[in-house]
């Protein structure tokens, strides 16, 4: 079975409304199943007596291809909600963090409007914000990654 | 004065307002119970007689006399699917719309995302916010004013405001008012997420903007179509030419 494949099918997992799926070729049976943290897990079995089922979280094989691997001490603050970011709790305030800043648990990173519920995000971690992956006044999908925090 | 003996011989929850906090002055009833340590307790209510920074959306003001209205806030601290959220945001205004109804028949008009007319006039406002960490929301506050007492609104408005006392020609009981709204509010966030399309028609019963050519501003961008609909998740459908787009936020008016 080609890993590609099975790369591809837990994106699909994860980034839709399906929370289940399995898929036999020859053998080989593959079920991605998707927790309430919406991180796929994958379990493969082979109809060989030995084989054990493999578990496998999405974050260990997305870490594989090279481009935009986030490092192991880079963490994602993504949005909890569908909405509209900003950078700033007024039109003409200063943003909440710039690139650089050293951010706590608790530090507000930004908001994310929906209809008239403003929900600011908080950081839950200790680092500094070396890259906000949005733009300001800009639609944010549930789950989009927001800011890039290495932790310190 | 708002007496909270008769207040609480009124209101019929469980939790809703159970814990209630009243103040004099605050400078805003959403920051206290966001902000403050000291408020944890789901349904916890927080009212205050004066708000020095009542706000809106972006920071506009929410202006209202000293203890002839009512401004509160509602703590909720129950883990809501997120895809559920805004039905939180339409219950709210809701529970405003049916408890002018019950109370004194009053023929209210619903402006999304939660604004309460009548006659075309402003009598409440609703904000809500939230702080969250990691994917979690861990406390949501729904903000709400209700202009009930005030006989005049001097000065200039985007909408023009009204009150329970000049579109019933009698002053009211805020306290009879209050648990009215709690009351509602409770009942109908235990059916939200079971039921959330009884709350999305009830919604859109009171909406008279549905099917009219409207116009949405949005931060430097204003947007024409019809408002189609709501969505199953709260969202304004606005139909132009050929494509529906989902709008997640705005000042909405008719061209």
């Amino acid at each position: 079975m080609d890993i590609n494949l099975v790369k591809k099918l837990i994106k699909i997992v994860e980034q839709s409304e399906i929370s289940k799926i399995s898929i036999q070729e020859g053998d080989i049976k593959i079920k991605i199943s998707k927790n309430s943290d919406s991180h796929a897990e994958v379990a493969f079995t082979q109809n060989a007596p030995t084989q054990q089922p493999v578990q496998a979280t999405l974050p260990a094989i997305e870490k594989q291809p090279a481009e935009e691997a986030p490092q192991k001490n880079l963490h994602e603050i993504r949005s909890p909600i569908v909405g509209t970011f900003y950078r700033a709790p007024a039109p003409d305030a200063d943003p909440y963090v710039k690139i650089g800043d050293e951010v706590s648990p608790g530090t507000v990173l930004c908001i994310v409007e929906a209809m008239k519920l403003m929900n600011e995000i908080e950081s839950d971690v200790s680092g500094k914000i070396v890259k906000i992956l949005v733009e300001n006044a800009t639609p944010v999908e549930y789950n989009q990654p927001l800011f890039l925090i290495e932790i310190s | 004065m708002f007496n909270i003996e008769e207040f609480d011989i009124k209101l019929d929850t469980e939790i809703i307002g159970r814990n209630f906090v009243y103040c004099d002055e605050v400078e805003s009833t959403n920051d206290l119970l966001l902000k403050s340590k000291d408020f944890n307790q789901h349904g916890t209510v927080l009212m205050a007689e004066f708000q020095t920074h009542g706000k809106g959306r972006k920071n506009r003001e929410w202006i209202s006399n000293a203890a002839q209205n009512l401004t509160f806030s509602i703590l909720l601290k129950q883990n809501y699917p997120e895809k559920k959220i805004n039905i939180i945001n339409l219950l709210s205004s809701l529970s405003v719309a049916q408890a002018l109804e019950n109370l004194y028949q009053l023929n209210i008009e619903l402006k999304w995302p939660n604004d309460v007319l009548v006659n075309k006039r402003k009598i409440a406002g609703i904000l809500l916010e939230s702080v969250s960490k990691g994917k979690k929301i861990e406390k949501l506050v729904v903000g709400i004013g209700i202009n009930v007492n005030q006989p005049n609104f001097p000065g200039k408005f985007e909408i023009q405001p009204t009150s329970v006392r000049k579109e019933f020609k009698s002053i009211v009981s805020r306290e009879r008012l209050l648990s009215e709204v709690l009351n509602i509010f409770e009942n109908l966030l235990a059916t939200a997420f079971e039921n959330s399309n009884k709350i999305l028609n009830d919604w859109r019963e009171r909406c008279k903007m549905i099917g009219e050519r409207v116009k949405i501003i949005q931060d430097n961008k204003t947007l024409v179509g019809v408002f189609d609909d709501i969505d199953e998740e709260g969202y304004l459908m606005l139909k132009s030419e050929d494509k529906i787009e989902k709008i997640h936020y705005g000042d909405v008016s008719l061209r």
